[in-house]
């Protein structure tokens, strides 16, 4: 799964906001991802990819930074 | 207590999640028939089994009642949510744009988060991973619930949980009605909400043996409070919520006023954990008599505590017969648990909604399953038959809890509105 769909998915399940309004330039609080709903995210991506993300990721501001941080920690990634 | 105080306070909506759905007309029309909502639940997990008499809301679904914002609630959460929405909708009152300071939460739960955590639990415990989902703080803390009620109907006054056991939500309501009369705010959602059959909380409870067996007459009837073979007391999930607002503030919107709360009584035993005391009780009810500034003689229906321990009923009909004196052989009183079971920290909230339903029907629900009336809870006049309509002026509520906390209220018909 990619990150985009994993995003999308977990705003689906958590709140009343469309899946076409999380696109990669949304800023992660408009669509309900805050702080708190961050960590969940994070703790659904580790589950499902085995990644243990570290603790002390720059905070996202939006989707696109989220994406960017999980593909670069994805497995296989060349970082 | 402020017993002079000019400020009156009206119930003006209400809400429940019960066993027969989330409709309080229904609800109490299915208590005022004596049906009991107890059934058999069984869980199939070997040696962690449960077997035991327990009353579930198998129609509450969090999904249509709360929506997606329920993910980010433990069951107990949900429930309040569900409650308080029938309730604030009945109210009609507005949802602002900004926290009204003069809007409180006053909520009662025992058990709170109690089955997020032990979910935890069993995440680590049985299928051996290390850890568990960041929100398990967030549901699981105690007063989840009233910051979600806070936050969606913009209550910015007091956000406030109390936790006393089974007076929980008695508390949290009795607590509502003093801010009001205090001025401390003009409108207060407040209820209570559990949902206790995590296991942990069930072999607790068992190992206190005062759990009722499913017995011979099966688990419908297995809680028989007042009567000679009663057995103990049967758990219970649901919540309930009311909508309290200062009088004035109520008939000036034009708002329906459902019953006025009127009194409010607060003791504790101090003198046992589990074992009540007919003194602590009687100065609860005195109090809450006192202040709605009424006599023995004016009360016309008393939905008891009843929760049908051998050692509880009989000590809580003294109390009663006490203070009640000549008029206790005349006045109603039924254990509406012989129905609806023990709802924990949200039993108080849920007999003060069938008083209020009570007063407006002008009818009073029985004690189901009371055959052969126990000697000693004789000298009150003991509802025993269904549909029973009679005019109501007042009604009192009785909340006692293990720690011999005890709360009362006392509810009256909406004279004046």
């Amino acid at each position: 799964m990619d990150a985009l769909t994993l995003i999308r998915d977990f705003v689906c399940s958590h709140s009343e906001i469309d899946r076409e309004a999380v696109v990669p330039d949304a800023v992660l609080a408009e669509v309900g991802i805050d702080s708190l709903m961050l960590l969940e995210v994070m703790f659904e991506y580790e589950e499902k990819t085995g990644v243990k993300l570290p603790d002390d990721l720059p905070t996202p501001v939006t989707v696109q930074d989220l994406i960017d941080q999980l593909d670069r920690l994805a497995p296989g990634s060349a970082s | 207590m402020s017993g002079e105080s000019a400020r009156r306070v009206a119930i003006t909506g209400l809400g429940v999640v019960s066993p027969w759905g989330s409709d309080v007309e229904e609800f109490f029309d299915r208590l005022l028939a004596g049906e009991s909502a107890i059934r058999h639940h069984r869980t199939d997990d070997g040696h962690l089994s449960i077997s035991m008499p327990a009353v579930h809301c198998p129609h509450f679904d969090a999904t249509q009642e709360v929506g997606r914002a329920s993910a980010a609630m433990d069951r107990s959460a949900q429930m309040s949510f569900a409650a308080s929405n029938q309730a604030w909708q009945q109210a009609g009152l507005p949802i602002p744009e900004q926290p009204d300071r003069g809007a409180a939460v006053y909520w009662g739960t025992a058990l709170a988060g109690t089955l997020t955590y032990e979910q935890g639990y069993r995440e680590m415990l049985q299928k051996g991973r290390e850890r568990v989902p960041p929100l398990s703080l967030i549901l699981g803390m105690n007063n989840a619930a009233a910051s979600h009620l806070a936050i969606h109907f913009r209550l910015g006054g007091p956000c406030l949980t109390y936790t006393i056991a089974c007076a929980s939500a008695a508390a949290a309501i009795g607590e509502a009605w003093q801010a009001i009369r205090d001025g401390r705010c003009r409108v207060a959602l407040t209820g209570g909400a559990d949902s206790p059959m995590s296991l942990a909380v069930v072999r607790a409870w068992e190992a206190l043996r005062v759990l009722a067996p499913i017995g011979n007459r099966g688990a419908e009837a297995a809680c028989r409070p007042f009567s000679k073979d009663r057995a103990g007391l049967v758990l219970a999930e649901g919540a309930a919520a009311l909508v309290l607002e200062e009088w004035e503030h109520a008939r000036g919107r034009g708002a329906r006023i459902l019953a006025e709360l009127a009194g409010y009584g607060s003791t504790c035993d101090a003198s046992h954990l589990v074992k009540p005391s007919a003194d602590g009780q009687y100065d609860a009810m005195h109090q809450a008599l006192t202040t709605a500034a009424l006599g023995p003689g004016d009360i016309d229906y008393l939905n008891a505590h009843g929760t049908a321990t051998r050692e509880g009923d009989p000590i809580e009909i003294e109390a009663i017969r006490r203070l009640y004196g000549e008029h206790a052989p005349g006045l109603a009183v039924s254990a509406t648990k012989s129905m609806h079971g023990h709802l924990m920290g949200a039993t108080g909230a849920t007999e003060a909604l069938v008083c209020v339903q009570a007063l407006r029907r002008n009818a009073t629900p029985p004690t189901a399953h009371l055959a052969e009336l126990e000697p000693a809870c004789a000298g009150v006049a003991h509802v025993r038959e269904a549909g029973v309509e009679r005019p109501l002026r007042a009604c009192m509520s009785n909340s006692f809890a293990f720690g011999g906390s005890n709360s009362v209220m006392v509810l009256r018909q909406a004279e004046g509105t």
